[in-house]
């Protein structure tokens, strides 16, 4: 086909005389490719490649769907494209947002998490064997061509990476020209991995609120493990025990919650959120002088905490005054 | 002579009407802006925007083209902040796509050139 093939070596082009004008010394395009090779990150190798990630060809206009399918498929959920059109694909903007494309897995008990805008945490990921899906500006010149694809390899001495792209199952793109496409989303990348495997990469802070995102529409196994992982990574994380007793509470595990709660609070003896909780929990045990202690140790916060301990002090004192345990 | 009166002051309801300062309700019905002033405290404004969010970022998918159903469910899936984020954007925000739409714009401009530089 005549454009395509055009366009093609329009790419080409691009891609070589992109390297003639690195190797001529414009190394400041390309920042992130010239301190790998001053500093290749620590513990990952030169080489590395997951052959067993899947291959979806991706319909016209349908990137989005077909990259988030293969980084699903790899996390172990049977999902194809087409299914995911109707999560991700906008008719009328014949496209995938990014908001949605890292939304998406959570409906599927997955946890989706944004990379730092790092060449060295991308190699990190794949290296550990997690499909990385970039957000590229594959556009020639001014034109901006918006394109998902996903990083499943690369090879540092042969100064390629490996990406599933497009109608390509294995697509070898220069790092200095990877670098130079995937800036313009800011170097956007994403995984979507199963509860209980955390990237290599991730931060406390984020991880934690990337599984608080999941609780959203995520089923209560897949959140109840995430929030076990995370506090297995993380001992004493806060969000993590308050959202793991939620689970257990959930399930009317009150005596797991309140374990939960309580080696929370050895480390967060103050937190208004954990003595709310656990005077609720303590309470539906049927120990209401107890729960009653540890709600006036609460006394009273700020909004937005203000009206939930209000409702539980009085819950417990109707109970202790002898009400129905409602 | 009874028409002629009627057609006037249509006309003039028309154009009264068209003056009114802008209301985010409808005539009967507080508007939005009402109620998210009235609120208590932040926690409830920041309650009534974000549900205002959600609607509005559902409302705009489903006039993108995607059904109804599916908005709700993509809308449900994202944290306050992402849709916050979205609201009012989503017809600016990057698209992942690559079609092959921009191939033939691409492919016209590259003969374009060609035709117009070399071969005249």
């Amino acid at each position: 086909m005549m454009p395509a093939a055009l366009y093609r070596s329009a790419r080409l082009l691009a891609g070589a005389l992109f390297s003639l004008l690195v190797l001529s010394g414009c190394a400041s395009m390309v920042p992130q490719t010239m301190a790998l090779r001053d500093a290749w990150p620590e513990g990952v190798p030169q080489r590395y490649e997951m052959a067993g990630v899947p291959f979806f060809p991706q319909e016209d206009y349908q990137c989005g769907p077909a990259a988030l399918a293969t980084a699903m498929v790899s996390a172990g959920v049977k999902v194809t494209p087409e299914e995911l059109v109707k999560h991700v694909y906008i008719p009328d903007r014949q496209g995938s947002l990014q908001a949605e494309m890292l939304a998406a897995p959570r409906q599927y008990g997955l946890v989706g998490y944004q990379l730092a805008p790092s060449y060295d945490d991308l190699l990190r990921e794949v290296a550990a064997g997690n499909p990385v899906v970039i957000l590229q500006d594959i556009g020639v010149g001014p034109l901006v061509k918006w394109h998902y694809a996903v990083v499943v390899g690369f090879d540092y001495p042969a100064g390629e990476l490996y990406l599933r792209s497009g109608q390509k199952q294995r697509e070898a793109m220069p790092f200095t020209y990877l670098e130079h496409t995937w800036k313009k989303s800011a170097q956007w990348a994403i995984v979507a991995l199963p509860p209980g495997r955390i990237p290599v990469t991730a931060t406390e802070p984020a991880y934690t609120a990337a599984v608080a995102a999941m609780e959203r529409v995520g089923d209560k196994g897949a959140v109840t493990k995430a929030y076990a992982a995370t506090l297995e990574r993380w001992p004493g994380n806060l969000g993590a025990s308050v959202g793991l007793a939620n689970q257990y509470y959930a399930k009317g595990d009150l005596e797991q919650a309140e374990a939960v709660l309580r080696r929370a609070s050895d480390k967060h003896p103050n937190s208004v959120v954990l003595l709310n909780n656990l005077a609720q929990t303590v309470s539906d045990q049927g120990r209401d002088a107890e729960a009653l202690t540890l709600i006036e140790k609460a006394g009273t916060p700020e909004p937005p905490f203000a009206e939930a301990v209000a409702e539980t002090r009085a819950l417990i004192q109707k109970r202790l005054a002898g009400g129905a345990r409602k | 002579m009874k028409s002629s009166l009627k057609r006037i002051v249509c006309n003039f309801l028309v154009i009264a009407m068209a003056m009114l300062p802008f209301q985010s309700g409808q005539a009967g019905m507080i508007g939005s802006d009402a109620v998210i002033a009235s609120a208590a405290s932040q926690a409830d404004r920041n309650t009534v925007v974000n549900f205002l969010n959600r609607t509005d970022t559902a409302a705009q998918l489903v006039s993108l083209g995607v059904d109804a159903n599916s908005a709700k469910s993509r809308v449900a899936s994202m944290t306050d902040a992402e849709v916050s984020q979205l609201a009012g954007k989503i017809n600016s925000l990057p698209v992942g796509a690559s079609g092959l739409g921009t191939l033939v714009v691409i492919g016209l401009i590259v003969w374009a050139v060609w035709y117009f530089a070399f071969r005249r």
